[in-house]
């Protein structure tokens, strides 16, 4: 057995699992930065992705266009989010019970549309999903060319929104402005910045990257669109968040050691190794949570995490 | 101040959202249950009352599904199947299906509703069903209950199953003889029952064409994640497999797609997969749950359901009575011989007659 590990075809399969498996984590992550460095803590992720992914899909279907696909679930993830922006800041409501409710919702939301758009079908309808690009001359490179360059556009697309992220978030007055409402809203108040603007823009870019990563799943990962297509890669997410210290190329790797482990536990598996598979099936998570104990010693959270604003109390 | 606003707002936005979710009725929660049998009841019933007061036979039937009844598997084929017997004895049935109840918590509740409600008969769509149904059966002598894959039963309740594993044995004949490579697998949700069965079903079946064909295994923990089977299905085909069977449910579809983008051969189940990816679904196993609804209302109405053996309270879909049935080869690569497909042909009839049997491990019989 462990001549088959240790073989390249082995490596380059897992590898590129690796990176296909961590980009779903790896777009809600980045867009949770966003909204947690402006304080909130949308927990409502999972059914963010849920509504995203149903709106991907049926925008595809309908259209036969992947792109609008791709547009209307970015859209809708948007338009849900509101619904916790408007709990979190105009509200003020307790965001933790606000994300769960919103995770229920979501979930019951989307196959509801879901339902009356597509009725009760024997066989469930399907896309032809984004096809993978392979990079032209990068791609014919041995092993490196199949584990990095033969994936779908909004898998490269993924990645390049780290960098974009981060330039957004640490080279912009706008990323300035999201971290001073997460750190010291008074303060930010007092300059003159719309404490409540910035909060809603920041948890509305989450529900945009969150609603891509859901169209992500039913039109480029997968071809259709099951009630839990998401798999609780939006919970995952969230910890990668904090694991990765709200720092978006942290994120990456946090993400791309979920997707590692993801993708080793299922392949060891089917090479018969000894050991029960519900143990196997528990090893993402295992190594989740060695990494948050690992990483949250260090984690600095926004001073104002979690902590409705208003400018008449004290 | 500042705290009591806070859980007001909170409780408040719980509130709505709760109130929210009964409304759009797509839930566990036994509000929505209450909520969904209600419009199922009138979109399916076949509401004829005056005829059923005069037959004074009409049996209220509730169907509680853990799943959709759209899941394109376990639940499906069962809402299908009783479907088209109410639909063909409106004089017989009153059909009501009540969808996604899965939590153990929501099961006891919701059947001692039914119960209360006057329902003659009520299915139990699955294994977490067992114990709320032999506990609530109980209370309620007069009612009957009929749970979905298990081994518990009392006087007034039966179990029906599927016998996976000559579905499994016949697929795994088909695979080993298709297999171009030597390297075959199975993908599977959770290790439960019949899936187990199943699974030990595949490999004898494999093992009776070639004792050193190499078989891959994975299970996904769960039926619902589709994205994590393809990649299960992508590991394999990677590692040189080229035919993979999967055994059912959300899980199935992921198995599906990788065989599509990997070009290689997968085998359904519980309905033919054919159209999902025409080139790449090879056979599938087919349930017919309807093969043995019909023997369950006989039973009761000739009052021979009560009164069994426990050993004798099982209904079985099975190779014999046509309830497991084979999808038709499908095998545009042409991998399959003439004289394979004779052998197919030839082990099938041998599972139905019962010529081949006992060939589950023995710990899992």
């Amino acid at each position: 057995m462990l001549s088959s590990i240790f073989t390249v075809g082995f490596l380059v399969s897992l590898l590129a699992g690796t990176i296909r498996l961590a980009t779903p984590i790896l777009l809600p992550a980045l867009g949770q930065i966003y909204t947690q460095r402006a304080g909130i803590l949308n927990l409502g992720v999972e059914g963010t992705m849920t509504i995203g992914a149903v709106a991907g899909f049926s925008a595809a279907y309908k259209t036969g266009n992947l792109w609008i696909g791709l547009l209307s679930g970015m859209f809708f993830g948007m338009l849900w989010s509101l619904i916790m922006a408007w709990l979190s800041v105009t509200m003020r409501a307790n965001q933790v019970i606000a994300g769960i409710a919103l995770n229920i919702l979501g979930a019951g939301t989307a196959v509801y549309v879901y339902r009356i758009l597509f009725g009760v079908q024997s066989l469930p309808p399907q896309v032809t999903p984004f096809a993978a690009v392979n990079i032209p001359v990068l791609s014919s490179i041995p092993v490196i060319g199949q584990i990095f360059f033969q994936h779908n556009i909004l898998v490269y697309l993924s990645y390049v929104m780290v960098f974009v992220t981060w330039f957004i978030l640490e080279k912009t007055t706008f990323g300035l402005k999201i971290r001073a409402v997460g750190e010291h809203p008074r303060a930010a108040d007092s300059k003159g910045i719309s404490v409540a603007g910035v909060r809603y823009a920041a948890v509305l870019i989450g529900g945009l990257y969150a609603g891509a990563a859901g169209a992500f799943m039913s039109i480029a990962y997968m071809n259709l669109f099951t009630e839990s297509i998401v798999s609780g890669r939006g919970f995952i997410a969230v910890s990668v968040v904090i694991f990765a210290r709200f720092m978006p190329v942290r994120a990456m790797w946090g993400a791309l050691l979920f997707g590692f482990a993801s993708a080793l536990q299922m392949r060891l598996q089917a090479l018969g190794i000894d050991m029960a598979n519900q143990l196997m099936l528990m090893l993402p998570y295992i190594m989740t949570i060695a990494a948050l104990i690992f990483a949250s010693k260090k984690a600095e959270f926004p001073s104002a995490y979690t902590i409705p604003y208003s400018r008449l109390e004290r | 101040m500042k705290k009591g606003l806070k859980w007001m707002a909170g409780l408040l936005t719980l509130a709505m959202v709760v109130g929210s979710f009964a409304g759009c009725g797509s839930s566990s929660s036994k509000e929505t249950a209450a909520g969904e049998s209600a419009a199922a009841t009138t979109a399916e019933s076949t509401a004829d009352t005056a005829s059923a007061e005069t037959a004074g036979k009409k049996l209220k039937v509730a169907l509680i599904l853990p799943g959709k009844k759209d899941d394109v598997s376990f639940n499906q084929a069962m809402y299908e199947g009783m479907k088209k017997y109410a639909d063909a004895n409106p004089d017989k049935i009153d059909l009501n299906v009540t969808e996604n109840v899965y939590e153990v918590a929501d099961i006891e509740p919701a059947l001692m509703d039914f119960a209360d409600q006057g329902y003659d008969v009520i299915f139990g769509h699955g294994f977490q069903f067992m114990e709320p149904i032999v506990k609530v059966g109980a209370q309620y002598p007069d009612t009957y209950f009929l749970l979905g894959t298990g081994y518990k039963s009392l006087d007034n309740t039966a179990i029906y199953d599927v016998e996976l594993e000559a579905g499994g044995y016949e697929m795994g004949v088909i695979a080993a003889l298709a297999t171009q490579t030597n390297k075959i697998g199975v993908i599977g949700g959770a290790d439960a029952s019949e899936i187990k069965r199943g699974h030990e079903g595949f490999k004898a079946g494999a093992k009776s064409i070639n004792p050193d064909i190499e078989i891959q295994e994975v299970y996904t923990g769960d039926w619902t994640d589709t994205a994590g089977a393809k990649e299960a299905a992508i590991g394999m085909y990677d590692a040189g497999v080229d035919v993979i069977w999967h055994s059912g449910d959300g899980i199935g579809l992921g198995v599906v797609q990788a065989a599509a983008e990997k070009d290689m051969y997968c085998l359904g189940n519980v309905a033919d997969q054919k159209t999902l990816a025409e080139n790449n679904v090879l056979s599938g196993v087919v349930y017919q749950w309807d093969a043995i609804i019909a023997n369950v209302f006989d039973d009761i109405n000739n009052g021979t359901f009560k009164g069994r053996a426990e050993d004798d309270r099982y209904y079985w879909i099975n190779a014999e009575n046509d309830g497991l049935g084979i999808a038709d080869i499908n095998d545009p690569k042409g991998w399959l011989t003439d004289d394979d497909k004779q052998v197919i042909a030839d082990t099938w009839s041998k599972l139905q007659s019962g010529e081949i049997k006992d060939y589950l491990p023995e710990d899992i019989q």
